[in-house]
């Protein structure tokens, strides 16, 4: 099997790549990426490719190699909401989406998975527990920033029904990804000895431990049919014993002063996207009874309490 | 430290409460035993508030409660009339339920979104048994085994004129369409003594609109009065099987004016056997007075 991986810089996709050819010696991917791969470990069946997906020569790949499958992992984090940024993200995860879909469809590719995230439904008062995947993606509503995520899995949604007979498209929603290899803001966030330890607010969130990610987008080749799926296990925990699990002892801090206080906090070196202190009031369960019915009821290989114990390691 | 001793004297729990307060929540343990709650639901927590709270019910709202015999060891979806400016007939229902109702069941009040919004107040409630009123949070407790207290009334039941007291405002349908789909028993309760607590209320609806919350009451007094509550504990209403969960309005609303219709005619006999609001000064004055004109 020829798989193409993009955002191959990213810890989880290293993780993928390793995870995948450890398994299958036999398959051959080709990792890319629009930043630098200099630290991508080299691996037996692994040729990386730095490049920028809206390139000409990106539209090559496809034509030169026939991808089995392609793993779109290439969202960009969301650290800063500055316009800059946010005009950046959009070019990247909508448009490069967009045309990395359509590259896909022309190319033959017979099964294409992209990685969405849990931050598409919003952390709202009203959430109901365990929001499944039919839950409205209201994240865009409070925070114009994600609009991104969200306008990205909805357009991965339109193009999977549109084309169901000619490639199998999944989109993955994870919950928070944490672990010592990916760099994402939840992950540095559990980890900062300065992290704002709500006391006024003790939201639930559920976390996967990046191993078990990189596992479920490996199955996802073979196990999943098309369709959107959440990726969490059944376990949750509230914020606060998953920092003391986590092992920041952080700063309590009324978080309803956190959004004014933006500015001062910044000079401390505490810096929290605005759409995340919305995470750190409400909760955000996603149900996981979809993936479940395809890879098992133990899907995972981490408990909770290990996944959170494991990110001290960072 | 004279002063907490004096104050827990008058306003501790006695011998017998707390006696039952240990029997109750030893059961309640076993009962939750293993279980994690989603949104922070604290049982030690509970134990710790119903000490600090009880010596009000028992001393100075003097809640009596009426109908145990109709409560059986099943999760129910437990509904009521809604009075008083601030919700306390919520509380009030809920340490009934627990102290002085078998099997002790915590009841997991819905709230509006307003109060999970609220800071420090909405992770308590969380944390004191309180969900969201949504429709999935209660398939969730009820698949549970939990039951569920529910005011149909919502906002409109609290955020009352004083000349509107005790008229039971239009219940809506959604806990109906709830009992139906988990075919859960409905418990109708009528809470009589809650409006007097704050006996005059004018809302100010506009300012509330303008601050975006469901009710600002102008009250005479910021503390509730010491009103006697009644709680009165219904026959539980089994649903029928022959009715979906998706039924058009018409069919559930009849089902629904059933359910308000009986919770008005129990609050009507309530209100026919209650205490008088000043009983306890009136009585023990009207005997004095009596005694000083024989001597």
């Amino acid at each position: 099997m020829n798989i193409l991986i993009i955002g191959m810089a990213g810890g989880l996709a290293q993780i993928t790549a390793r995870l995948m050819l450890s398994e299958n010696p036999t398959w051959t991917i080709m990792g890319v990426d629009s930043r630098s791969l200099d630290k991508v470990a080299p691996l037996p069946g692994l040729t990386t490719l730095s490049m920028k997906y809206s390139r000409g020569n990106f539209e090559n790949i496809f034509r030169s190699h026939k991808f089995d499958a392609v793993l779109h992992l290439g969202r960009i984090s969301h650290s800063s909401s500055d316009a800059e940024m946010l005009a950046k993200r959009l070019e990247i995860s909508v448009m490069g989406t967009n045309r990395i879909l359509d590259l896909c469809l022309r190319s033959g590719v017979s099964k294409v998975i992209i990685l969405s995230t849990f931050h598409v439904y919003g952390a709202l008062p009203d959430n109901s527990i365990f929001l499944t995947e039919d839950a409205p993606l209201k994240a865009s509503i409070k925070h114009p920033e994600l609009r991104d995520v969200v306008e990205m899995d909805q357009m991965c949604g339109q193009f999977m029904w549109k084309h169901q007979n000619e490639l199998s498209t999944v989109v993955l929603r994870p919950c928070n990804i944490v672990g010592t290899q990916i760099e994402n803001t939840m992950s540095r966030y559990l980890t900062t000895p300065m992290a704002l330890r709500p006391m006024d607010y003790n939201p639930f969130f559920q976390f996967i431990h990046e191993f078990d990610m990189a596992q479920v987008l490996c199955h996802s080749i073979s196990k999943l049919p098309t369709g959107t799926y959440n990726v969490a296990g059944s376990e949750f925990i509230s914020l606060r014993e998953a920092l003391d699990i986590a092992g920041s002892k952080g700063m309590p801090f009324p978080i309803i002063l956190a959004k004014g206080m933006n500015d001062i906090l910044k000079l401390m070196n505490i810096q929290i996207p605005e759409y995340l202190l919305d995470y750190l009031k409400f909760s955000c369960l996603i149900d996981n009874q979809s993936l479940r019915k395809y890879l098992g009821d133990d899907f995972l290989r981490f408990k909770l309490r290990e996944t959170l114990e494991l990110i001290r390691l960072r | 430290m004279q002063l907490s001793q004096a104050f827990s004297n008058i306003w501790g729990v006695s011998p017998e409460d707390d006696a039952k307060i240990k029997e109750v929540f030893e059961v309640l343990r076993v009962k939750y035993a293993g279980y994690q709650d989603p949104w922070g639901f604290n049982l030690e927590l509970c134990e710790k508030a119903l000490r600090t709270i009880l010596p009000f019910y028992r001393r100075y709202f003097k809640v009596r409660v009426f109908g145990q015999e109709n409560v059986g060891d099943v999760p129910y979806l437990v509904v009521s009339n809604h009075t008083g400016q601030i919700p306390l007939d919520g509380m009030l229902i809920t340490m009934a339920f627990l102290i002085d109702v078998q099997p002790p069941r915590i009841l997991r009040a819905m709230v509006e979104r307003f109060m999970a919004q609220l800071p420090f107040l909405g992770d308590f409630a969380a944390q004191t048994g309180s969900i969201l009123g949504d429709r999935a949070n209660c398939q969730y407790l009820l698949e549970h085994n939990e039951s569920i207290l529910v005011f149909p009334e919502g906002v409109r039941g609290v955020s009352k004129n004083t000349t509107q007291f005790y008229k039971v405002q239009t219940f809506t349908q959604g806990f109906y369409r709830i009992a139906l789909q988990q075919h859960t028993p409905i418990l109708p309760i009528a809470v009589v003594g809650a409006e007097e607590m704050f006996p005059f209320v004018w809302h100010v609806k506009s300012l509330a609109k303008l601050l975006k919350v469901p009710a600002i009451p102008l009250t005479a007094n910021a503390f509730p009065l010491p009103s006697p509550i009644d709680i009165h504990i219904g026959k539980p209403i089994v649903v029928p099987d022959d009715l979906s969960h998706e039924a058009p309005d018409k069919d559930i609303k009849e089902q629904v004016m059933r359910i308000e219709g009986q919770i008005k005619k129990m609050l009507a006999v309530g209100l026919k056997h209650r205490r008088p609001f000043f009983d306890d000064i009136r009585k023990p004055l009207s005997k004095f007075i009596l005694k000083q004109d024989r001597e």
